[in-house]
């Protein structure tokens, strides 16, 4: 509404402007027109007059001649007529009603219109025609009409422009308002929700106006640019969802691997159990075992049956790929939950697995198979970077005063880490700073992946933590995973 | 568990960590009519080895706290007196079936074995040895 308002006013504006200098003009002019008129009215009476008191002055003398003028004078009500002697020692009553000076030219015997103005501020057209008397003494008749009529004139004329001025400002701002919301307003009104929408990423509804004026064109062009910007957030969704689908599928993959390195162990373990069930079997089999010793021997049965079934379910609970879902973790029960899968592969490489001392419960916000992954990737790093045994150190804490690198935008109430600390190898300082970075490996071709870390790191930064590595070759590596504690009433 | 006759019953040094799969072995050997000492690491079997040289058969498991038997056999390679091993090995792990050979074990077995087949092979790699008949079920 404001540009139709500011549009209408300018215009208005112009329209006024130009309107009123016309009404002046012709105003001027009318008032010029009307003085002439006068003045030529006044003249032709004047001439009349002087010809017939140029007769009465010869005939009669100078007191009947002044008599017929003031006689004269009582006939036009509207042109005042009297005598004047054009002399400065003129007797007041002869005066002329402007100073001498102004009406040099009657000495020429010419005749002077002019405009005074009384002390009362009345305009006053005074015309003056000479008269030679006994050809030396100077008179004249003036006559005196007042311009108040012709000044009515002009203050009817300039109301008159007002009002038309006036009516027209009023008429037009309506005109235009109305035409202006019905052309502009609306059009631009639609855009604006068209133009905000968009912005907000709504891209659903097109937006067409009729009409082939700009804002069509404008409207056409929001349009089409619209549908390029929902085309092109078509294109990264589809791409976004491909990249997904392609990582969770190579965390699938780096999860099966895990698996694969798990199970080894795993079949070590099994290998135990199942030797005692078949001993026992075939013990009972044999029927040489007393009552209490076949009693004593189903139990074993029973209890590495039991023990067989707590590694098998270890593994699946692992290997079963769950639906990524964040919710709240306790790291320490996750790192407890941990420690039984490692165990095996851990005692194959004469590694002791140590758990950090449990202190209070830290919760977090994060998918619990994702954190084990990473959990497990990082420790099974360590046993294998330990050929010849060691120990490895699993624990959790809450971290008070700990600086997130510039990549970490969260800022919340308090962070927490997860170690994971060996005596292994170490990492040469030119391998640090690569060991986050996809298929980079320091193992021989068919041990790994060189995706684990770059993994880990990947779940760690979408859990909006990061993770740190210290390590001294020769010495050991010490990984730290940190993580945003969860408020302590958040349920998610 | 020990017999009693250890002139006429080989006497079997049964190294293994799983305090189930050891028992079952000791009860099993020992109703096979051998005689058999028992240890669950392989610090407990150098020693036990060190001490006693009359042994005439070592079981062990190759995968134990301390040292592992494949360490024991290692340590024992050099030692012309050392009593045959057969060691128990995890299934498929034919890296270490591999190393064991090398360190001279006389068979190796893997896991989880048939109780009798385990017998057998004791039996069999005991009657390989000269100073020993056959072990015999029951001791007189």
């Amino acid at each position: 509404m404001r540009l139709t308002l500011k549009i209408t006013l300018a215009v208005l504006l112009g329209i006024a402007l130009i309107f009123s200098i016309y009404s002046y003009l012709s105003i001027q002019r009318e008032r010029e027109q009307l003085k002439k008129n006068l003045s030529r009215e006044a003249r032709q009476l004047g001439e009349s007059l002087r010809v017939m008191v140029t007769e009465i002055w010869q005939q009669r003398g100078e007191k009947e001649a002044i008599g017929f003028l003031s006689r004269a004078n009582k006939i036009h009500s509207k042109i005042m007529v009297r005598w004047v002697w054009i002399e400065k020692d003129a007797p007041e009553k002869y005066k002329p009603r402007v100073p001498l000076d102004q009406l040099d030219d009657l000495l020429n015997e010419e005749t002077v219109a002019l405009l005074a103005g009384s002390k009362q501020g009345h305009d006053f057209l005074l015309t003056y025609l000479p008269l030679l008397i006994d050809g030396n003494r100077i008179g004249a008749i003036e006559l005196t009409e007042s311009m108040d009529e012709m000044h009515d004139y002009v203050k009817e004329s300039l109301r008159r422009s007002a009002i038309v001025v006036g009516t027209m400002v009023v008429s037009s701002l309506l005109f235009v308002g109305v035409l202006g919301s019905f052309w502009i307003n609306r059009p631009m009104r639609r855009l604006r929700d068209q133009a905000e929408r968009i912005g907000t990423g709504d891209f659903s509804a097109g937006l067409n106006l009729s009409g082939s004026d700009e804002l069509a064109d404008l409207a056409n062009t929001i349009d089409r640019m619209r549908s390029q910007l929902a085309e092109a957030r078509k294109a990264e969704q589809a791409a976004n969802l491909e990249k997904f689908e392609a990582l969770e599928e190579l965390r699938h993959t780096e999860r099966l691997a895990t698996l694969g390195k798990l199970s080894a162990g795993m079949a070590h373990e099994l290998g135990t159990p199942l030797n005692v069930i078949s001993g026992r079997a075939k013990l009972i089999g044999s029927a040489r075992l007393s009552a209490a010793d076949v009693c004593r021997s189903a139990k074993i049965i029973g209890e590495q049956v039991d023990r067989m079934t707590a590694i098998m379910r270890q593994l699946l609970s692992f290997a079963r790929r769950g639906e990524a879902r964040k919710q709240r973790v306790e790291l320490n029960a996750l790192l407890q939950g941990v420690l039984p899968l490692l165990e095996p592969s851990a005692r194959e490489q004469q590694v002791e697995l140590l758990q950090g001392e449990v202190g209070p419960p830290l919760p977090v916000n994060a998918d619990p198979g994702q954190l084990q992954q990473v959990l497990l990737n990082l420790a099974l790093n360590g046993i294998q970077a330990m050929p010849d045994g060691g120990r490895i150190e699993l624990c959790c804490a809450a971290v008070a005063d700990v600086k997130p690198p510039e990549t970490v935008s969260l800022n919340p109430a308090g962070w927490c880490c997860l170690q994971v600390r060996d005596q292994g190898n170490g990492i040469v300082a030119e391998h640090l700073k690569h060991i986050f970075d996809p298929f980079f490996t320091t193992k021989d071709v068919g041990q790994g992946t060189g995706l684990g870390l770059s993994i880990a790191y990947g779940i760690i930064e979408e859990h909006g933590g990061w993770i740190d590595v210290d390590s001294t070759p020769g010495q050991g590596s010490c990984f730290t995973v940190y993580l945003p504690l969860a408020d302590s009433g958040e349920i998610t | 568990m020990k017999a009693a006759c250890p002139e006429t019953h080989p006497h079997i040094l049964l190294a293994e960590d799983d305090s189930d799969l050891r028992e079952l072995l000791d009860f099993a050997l020992t109703q096979a009519g051998f005689l058999v000492s028992c240890c669950d690491n392989g610090l407990q079997l150098l020693e036990m080895l060190e001490q006693n040289s009359t042994y005439d058969l070592v079981v062990s498991d190759l995968r134990m706290p301390a040292l592992t038997g494949l360490e024991v056999l290692e340590s024992q390679y050099d030692n012309r007196q050392r009593p045959p091993f057969i060691c128990m090995t995890a299934f498929g792990d034919q890296q270490t079936h591999d190393m064991a050979r090398r360190f001279g074990v006389a068979a190796t077995i893997d896991k989880p074995f048939d109780l009798d087949e385990m017998i057998k092979l004791v039996q069999t790699t005991c009657r390989r040895q000269p100073n020993h008949d056959l072990p015999v079920r029951n001791c007189p």
